[in-house]
């Protein structure tokens, strides 16, 4: 059987929270060897964070919003407060290929472990800080967590209701968009690398990655010195293009959630004509008010509410078979029971099921891609705080049992 | 000094923001791209803005223009037989082929790996796909806004205050740059493995997927606790929201303890601060619309700069909520030299968002703006595989090219 594509690549991962996870996730995913440096003294806000089985807090184990991010990991526990602890780092970083860290700029030269220490002893190593506002520049010190990402990107400010205010994008969407890129960068890193024998440092800033996916916002600006309008769920090319209600769910998902909505979208007036056969109105397609894309866009509250008008009488997945089979592109608004249920993802694989210590087997999010000549595998679930302690320490840092065991007993592998 | 992927020739056939992403991130880095477009009309993304002076024009789309640096550009009809042997023999010359020629239109082509190993038997390529290639979804129609609520983002997104209002989709198109960026880093992998095996491979990439990977803890809510997210996520934290000062909005976000309590202190220790629906995080969230009207109308007598930087001085992530004339102005951008500045003969000189990180060694750099429609077809066609000029105007008079 053909290896992953980074089998055999070592990564020293002082990462935590989501964008930096959502990285060395990544890796994880192609076959590197991820080791997570944890400390019980301040462990990830992720371990601490819903959800939890039961929602019951009562493990740094059983968070779901780790379990998802971590999987394919080991977890190696380290107290820094201990010299001890901060040698073994260093073993690990003598034997990586990459160090990776989504701190602010300067906190892990403040730990001890900056680019210009890692170079003296691993000359070749690739390092990456995936920080908030990047090493330079005079905000690179601020802190920032993936939440407030979204406003500062300028995203908020694109994002909203005709007529609302800026609205967030429901998650901390510039962080896993960071981490991301950031094994992109990792990846290309080594090629060059593998080419040439030379390691480097990468500088990435989340701030910089979200604006990366905002063009055309921005360019608005910098063309026409305007600011864009916030046009909810519409298309300046495309109408109808939106979100449309479906028949209510006949009873309630834990006295929550009935609403359920359906996304339809025509790119050009052939399609339009499709769409006004598949809801039995075929005279629309040529109505004054709707024949051009012109005409849509000036009529578009009018040709909602007659899309809305079908739709709402219907279940989501009977108007997703009928306009597909018309040739029209509509899809459900997926929810986490509708995509845990999705026959196409259950057909494709997507989802993994790993037996973890504490939480058993859950349904977790899979890997994106399919590599015919190299396979990519879930194998593990993520791992306890500490879990691989003992086997990283004996084995690849060359301690003796005897030599844990002391560093244990003084606390230093907390 | 070369960029990171200076050694890697890439062909792409790409229509609006997946494929085209993804070869941008690799042409970025210094790989040599031949972007193909259809005769005539071109990649779709030319007929969307932004223009330059709202003058719709398909050599001055923004979106084009961004998506397009660094890239040599030709025409090619794949769907004509001699286009597609065409295709053949500039794949034959690359590394790598990335496309989002949908499954359909695959079958129609006949693109699929098997005949392109053919031409090349070391040829990496990528498909980035809305619903991938395998399974009941395979065929279906799909546009950005159709894969960002397929893949469960855009139920977590709305105002829950005005539940007849729709759940809310992200500005921008999303779902196409995650499809281009997860794409990126499996074709960057598979690059990297063939330097180990010597082989190359098919690397199939559902945006779907991409998309469905990326919902911070809100899918797990329900394998976990039977509980469904939606509307601005299942917040479990507070105050974690934008809120509304004298000059415009600024977005508060205490995540951990210390950071509440030094917003506490920066607002001058108020007594309702004490009370018990606000003693942690979790329940400050479970109390929000108490503790909102509360903090209103202090935040109300701000200024978004100074908050932010008082905030920050006392280490709480607080962000404004930036406008693009913020972005622009930021000392701090303008500091890290983000926006580059960017020619192209049509469309003439703007700024544009740059590089995504600064590599110490290998640079990010603008070696050339995104090509006209055929702009290098005599180049590469002639020069590169040789056609004789009577070929070309015969290919081109067949509207092959």
């Amino acid at each position: 059987m053909a290896k992953p594509p980074l089998s055999g690549i070592r990564v020293c991962d002082f990462t935590w929270v989501w964008a930096g996870p959502y990285c060395t996730l990544q890796l994880a995913y192609l076959g590197a060897e991820v080791i997570r440096i944890e400390t019980r003294t301040r462990p990830c806000v992720t371990r601490m964070l819903p959800p939890w089985p039961d929602a019951v807090f009562d493990s740094l184990n059983k968070s779901g919003y780790f379990n998802q991010y971590n999987q394919n990991k080991k977890s190696l526990s380290l107290n820094f407060k201990h010299p001890e602890a901060k040698e073994a780092a260093w073993r690990l970083i003598k034997q990586s290929d990459v160090v990776i860290n989504n701190f602010a700029a300067g906190v892990l030269d403040k730990m001890g472990f900056g680019y210009e220490e890692v170079k003296k002893v691993n000359p070749n190593a690739i390092m990456i800080t995936l920080s908030g506002y990047g090493d330079t520049g005079p905000y690179s010190h601020y802190v920032s967590y993936g939440p407030a990402q979204v406003p500062l990107s300028g995203l908020s400010a694109l994002t909203g209701y005709k007529g609302f205010p800026p609205m967030h994008a429901g998650f901390s969407y510039a962080d896993p968009n960071a981490g991301v890129h950031g094994a992109f960068a990792v990846i290309s890193a080594l090629l060059h690398r593998a080419k040439t024998g030379e390691g480097q440092y990468i500088d990435m800033s989340q701030w910089e990655c979200a604006m990366d996916v905002l063009a055309e916002g921005i360019l608005e600006y910098t063309m026409n010195g305007r600011e864009p309008e916030r046009v909810g769920n519409r298309d300046p090319e495309m109408a109808p293009h939106g979100i449309f209600r479906c028949l209510d769910l006949p009873e309630k998902i834990l006295d929550q959630i009935v609403d359920q909505w359906v996304s339809i979208i025509c790119a050009d007036d052939a399609e339009w004509a499709r769409l006004a056969r598949a809801i039995g109105k075929p005279e629309l397609a040529n109505d004054s008010r709707f024949a051009t894309l012109a005409a849509r866009k000036l009529n578009e509250d009018a040709l909602e509410a007659i899309v809305t008008q079908w739709t709402a009488t219907r279940k989501v997945a009977d108007v997703v078979t009928a306009l597909q089979a018309a040739g029209v592109a509509a899809g459900a608004c997926a929810d986490a029971k509708y995509l845990s249920e999705d026959p196409h993802l259950a057909e494709r694989e997507y989802w993994v099921y790993r037996e973890h210590p504490e939480v058993g087997k859950r349904q977790h999010c899979g890997i994106p891609w399919r590599m015919s000549g190299t396979p990519c595998e879930v194998k593990t679930a993520a791992p306890t705080l500490g879990q691989h302690t003992n086997e990283v320490m004996t084995g690849l840092l060359g301690y003796s049992a005897a030599e844990v065991e002391a560093m244990r007993a003084k606390g230093a592998l907390d | 000094m070369a960029g990171a992927l200076s050694s890697l020739k890439i062909v792409e056939v790409g229509e609006m923001v997946s494929a085209p992403y993804c070869s941008k991130l690799l042409a970025d880095m210094g790989a040599e791209v031949v972007k193909i477009e259809r005769p005539g009309a071109g990649d779709r993304a030319r007929t969307r803005g932004p223009y330059p002076g709202d003058i719709v024009h398909p050599e001055k789309s923004g979106l084009f223009l961004y998506l397009n640096t660094n890239k040599r550009g030709v025409t090619l009809d794949i769907t004509q037989p001699e286009g597609f042997a065409i295709l053949e023999k500039l794949v034959a010359d690359a590394d790598i082929l990335i496309h989002n020629v949908a499954p359909p239109d695959m079958d129609r082509v006949g693109l699929s790996y098997e005949r392109m190993r053919r031409a090349n038997p070391k040829l990496i390529m990528t498909s980035i796909l809305p619903f991938g290639l395998t399974g009941p979804y395979r065929n279906y129609r799909a546009e950005d806004l159709t894969i960002w609520c397929a893949g469960g983002i855009c139920v977590l997104n709305g105002a829950p205050q005005f539940p007849q209002l729709p759940p809310l989709k992200t500005a921008g198109q999303q779902a196409g740059h995650q499809g281009g960026a997860h794409g990126a880093v499996a074709t960057v992998a598979a690059a990297f493995a063939q330097l180990r095996d010597g082989a190359g491979q098919h690397v199939e990439v559902s945006i779907q997927e991409s998309v469905a990977s990326i919902p911070e803890m809100t899918f797990e809510y329900w394998p976990y606790m039977k509980m469904l997210a939606t509307r601005w996520g299942q917040k479990p934290l507070a105050p974690v929201a934008p809120m509304e000062c004298k000059d415009g909005y600024i977005f508060l976000c205490c995540i951990e303890e210390h950071q509440w309590r030094n917003f506490v202190d920066i607002m001058g220790n108020p007594e309702w601060a004490e009370e018990e629906i606000f003693k942690d995080r979790l329940v400050r969230a479970v109390n929000w619309d108490a503790l909102k009207v509360l903090l209103e109308p202090w935040v109300a007598q701000q200024t978004v700069l100074d908050l932010y930087q008082k905030a920050q001085a006392r280490r709480v992530p607080f962000a404004p909520v930036s406008t693009m004339g913020d972005l622009l102005s930021s000392e701090h951008l303008k500091a890290r030299g983000f926006f580059v500045e960017i020619a192209q003969p049509v469309a003439g000189t703007h700024l544009y968002p740059g590089a995504p990180l600064k590599y110490a060694r290998t640079p990010w750099e603008i070696r050339r703006p995104a090509p006209t429609l055929g702009q290098h077809n005599a180049e590469v066609f002639g020069k590169q595989l040789g056609l004789s000029q009577a070929r070309l105007d015969e290919l081109k008079r067949k509207g092959v090219i």
